[in-house]
């Protein structure tokens, strides 16, 4: 057997070898590591701050542990939900519902929770609401431009309030301009703290801000005595953490699973009617698009280019001349150069040299011993003046013509 | 890497399984993650193709017009099987349009270890060199899934010559010269004749040609036999400026002028006249000279065919002087250039007298036969217009040639299919009336 040994001579291939490909990446591959690196470092040390924000579970300085255990500790039973579903069954008359971040929820999930609680007898508190989810969850209630949050009194009858006193407040304000609502602890004339009757005798509490309910300012002025009272009202607390990977965060009306909602409401979209069986097979085609695509995109070797020679046509230069005249109705220019040529072909027939061609009295009688008697005005036709107008000068060419015919054929 | 239409028809079809049996990701992922192991398998099995091996043989010049063979011999040096699809990569104008695409592309299959040969047909349609691009190979696994693709750079050269179709008007021409020649000896002594040979005298010889002499120390009576003058000098001068460029139908006047240089030069080298060529438009763009007659013609189809106009204006001062190098002897110049009035009027008429003194010269030029179609134009206004102006641009070439004409320049003036023949009958003219 003989082995193929190295060949004789060197490679002719132009595609770049695996080492070129290291060679030419390398760098962007280094730039990239350490972006990588950057980002993981930066996320590391930078990111304990807010982790956790308002989790029962956390201990960290703006986790809300230290509430959850209070509570806990007064007898009241305390659960966390992250998804939407969850958060609404367990709305009720002996429960609590705390919303930490309503902000966070898409206008579906806000209708259906406005739904939900809408009914009950149980109280609703809302941390932070801004004026779009404002709108949905408390229609009526206005929410405007935040305040800080600094230590604030009362300044109210609500019971809980008064038996708090300061509390550091702030943040978003609300106005329940001709509601049944109790206004509380006011930064700049508008409360920071809402109670809102609900006409079912439930209660809607918005807070303007969750500043003391974090672990770091629970334990100054009235902080833990506020959140106490607020939170410890009904026997059950459901704590409803949104998250991402709620369902009904990601889809439509109908894909969230409340099929009763839907068919109660009578609304559901076209995909929502489509079997799900065609939807995967789509995808699958697509899938199989962006196959062909990449089949089809592929070219067998480059484009192969070529200089190509000027195309200029040598008769361009005349073409641009006739085309001028005609613009300028150069009739004279053209008459001449006509009459000029016809003149120089027939004193050729005729036996006149080329020289004398142009003179009338030499040409004049040469022509007409050829053709006999002339037919009309000779003169006038071979050196008249210029035609007037354009149909003078077609037929000046046509009898121009018939004359060079005639000594032709004579 | 690539991919085939069977991935993508594989990939359609896997929609059924996922669309009826597992609507879900899980049945998404059932029907790719196969589809795409089959894929980098197929990829892993593909014959390479940087260790392909290629050599070229074949053609090296060709007619324009005619076909040229080229071949491509791979060997696959690898121990798998190579199926391939082959592009072997030519300008655009090495084939007729519309045909680049079936021409360049072969179907191949190399054993392993083995060497297949492939024939790429060219047909140019320009004359010059054309130079091969790379080679590309799509090489299939063995699924057909995927591929590996690759180039590479195999050089070849195929040099397109001047089509050169005035030949046909070559043996006519031949035939006048033999005429004019000493093989039809001719007894009459004239300008343009020299003395060919003695021979005996047989009744109905002119006894004008009796050499006394030579009669007197031989006992028969011997008769002079003349030929036309050999050995006698022409040189071709080719303008390669801008008024070259200018297109007649699909040529430029510079290809017409070329087939006419071809023509004169291969008439002359049977005449045993010395051919020099020069092209000119404000260098010397290429030159043959002091050549033997024997291949003198392929010297000038040579140096022909990479010449393209130039889009410049011709220094005919330099082009002289250039001329008068090349011609150290008493010569006939052939220029052939433009008759439009600028360039000849400003550019060559003053410097014509350093050639005419010397040198007899003939200038031929390639009138448009577009322009004599336009003068005869009748009917409308603007058909009208256009004869004006048509008939205006002869009178101005007519016009330009007698101007040459008075410093004893011959002028030929033809269309391009009758501008050889027209130019092959002057130098015969001439050569019959000894101007040479």
């Amino acid at each position: 057997m003989t082995a193929v040994t190295t060949p004789s001579s060197p490679s002719t291939s132009t595609s770049v070898t695996p080492h070129q490909v290291w060679l030419r990446t390398r760098g962007l591959l280094l730039a990239v590591l350490l972006l990588v690196v950057a980002a993981i470092a930066l996320a590391a040390t930078r990111s304990g701050d807010q982790h956790g924000r308002l989790d029962p579970r956390s201990a960290g300085p703006y986790g809300s542990r230290a509430i959850a255990e209070l509570l806990k500790d007064h007898g009241i039973s305390f659960r966390v939900v992250t998804t939407l579903r969850d958060a609404t069954t367990a709305a009720g008359s002996d429960t609590t519902l705390l919303v930490t971040t309503p902000n966070l929820l898409t206008p579906h999930q806000q209708n259906t929770l406005r739904t939900a609680t809408s009914g009950t007898v149980g109280r609703t508190v809302l941390l932070g609401a801004d004026p779009t989810s404002v709108s949905r969850l408390a229609p009526g209630v206005q929410a405007k431009p935040p305040a800080s949050v600094v230590t604030r009194p009362p300044a109210c009858l609500l019971p809980a309030a008064r038996r708090a006193g300061s509390v550091e407040t702030g943040g978003v304000r609300y106005d329940a301009n001709g509601l049944d609502a109790i206004a509380c602890y006011p930064a700049a004339g508008l409360p920071s703290v809402l109670l809102l009757r609900q006409p079912a005798g439930g209660d809607t509490v918005l807070l303007g801000s969750a500043d003391f309910l974090y672990n770091e300012r629970l334990d100054r002025q009235g902080n833990a005595s506020l959140a106490l009272q607020l939170l410890g009202s009904r026997p059950h607390l459901t704590w409803y953490l949104p998250s991402l990977t709620d369902p009904s965060a990601t889809g439509g009306p109908a894909d969230d699973g409340n099929a009763d909602n839907n068919t109660a409401n009578g609304e559901s979209s076209f995909i929502g009617l489509i079997p799900s069986g065609w939807l995967w097979g789509t995808q699958q085609l697509a899938v199989a698009a962006v196959l062909a695509a990449v089949w089809r995109a592929r070219r067998l070797g480059p484009l192969v280019t070529e200089r190509l020679p000027v195309a200029i046509r040598a008769s361009e230069s005349t073409e641009g001349r006739a085309r001028l005249s005609r613009k300028a109705n150069a009739r004279d220019r053209a008459a001449a150069s006509l009459r000029h040529a016809t003149r120089t072909r027939m004193a050729s027939l005729v036996g006149v040299s080329p020289r004398e061609a142009h003179l009338p009295a030499v040409l004049l009688p040469a022509l007409s011993a050829r053709i006999g008697p002339a037919p009309g005005d000779l003169d006038v036709l071979l050196f008249g003046p210029a035609p007037a107008e354009d149909s003078a000068l077609v037929l000046l060419a046509d009898r121009l013509d018939s004359l060079e015919r005639e000594v032709r054929t004579s | 890497m690539a991919l085939t239409g069977r991935t993508a028809l594989l990939a359609a079809l896997g929609s059924l399984p996922v669309g009826i049996v597992a609507p879900s990701w899980t049945g998404m992922l059932a029907v790719n993650a196969p589809l795409s192991l089959a894929i980098l398998c197929d990829y892993a099995l593909a014959a390479p193709v940087r260790s392909l091996q290629f050599t070229r043989s074949g053609d090296t010049t060709v007619r324009l017009g005619d076909q040229a063979e080229v071949q491509l011999s791979v060997v696959n040096p690898s121990r798998r099987r190579l199926r391939a699809h082959l592009r072997d990569a030519w300008p655009p104008s090495s084939w007729l349009p519309g045909t680049e695409h079936a021409s360049s592309r072969h179907e191949l299959t190399v054993p392993p270890g083995e060497r297949r040969r492939l024939s790429t047909v060219l047909r140019p349609t320009r004359r010059g060199d054309r130079k091969a691009e790379q080679v590309t190979v799509r090489s299939y696994g063995p699924l057909g899934l995927a591929a590996r693709q690759g180039s590479h750079r195999v050089p070849w050269t195929v040099r397109v010559l001047p089509p050169f179709t005035s030949r046909k008007h070559l043996p006519s021409r031949l035939a006048r010269l033999r005429e004019l020649d000493g093989r039809t000896s001719l007894l009459t002594r004239g300008e343009g004749t020299e003395f060919d040979s003695l021979r005996a005298y047989v009744p109905g010889d002119d006894v004008r040609s009796i050499d006394w002499r030579a009669t007197a120390r031989q006992s028969a009576v011997a008769v002079r036999t003349w030929r036309p003058e050999r050995d006698r000098h022409v040189l071709v001068v080719l303008d390669t400026g801008r008024t070259s460029a200018g297109r007649l139908g699909d040529v430029p006047r510079l290809d017409a002028a070329m087939d006419a240089t071809l023509l004169l030069t291969a008439l002359a080298a049977r005449a045993g006249d010395r051919v020099g060529l020069l092209a000119y438009s404000r260098r010397v763009r290429a030159r043959v000279q002091g050549r033997a007659t024997g291949e003198v013609l392929a010297a000038v189809v040579d140096a022909l065919t990479p010449l393209e106009p130039e889009l410049v204006e011709t220094d005919a001062r330099g082009l002289v002087a250039a001329a008068l190098a090349h011609a150290p002897r008493r010569s006939l110049i052939v220029l052939l250039t433009s008759l439009d009035a600028a360039p000849v009027e400003e550019g060559l008429l003053p410097v014509l007298p350093q050639l005419t003194q010397r040198h007899t010269v003939l200038l031929a030029a390639v009138s448009d036969p577009q322009v004599a179609g336009m003068a005869d134009a009748r009917g409308t206004v603007d058909a009208i217009y256009e004869a004006a102006a048509g008939a205006e641009a002869e009178a101005q070439r007519r016009r330009t040639a007698d101007k040459l004409k008075r410093y004893g320049v011959v002028v030929v003036d033809a269309p391009p299919d009758t501008l050889a023949p027209a130019l092959a009958d002057a130098y015969l003219a001439l050569k019959a009336a000894g101007r040479l």
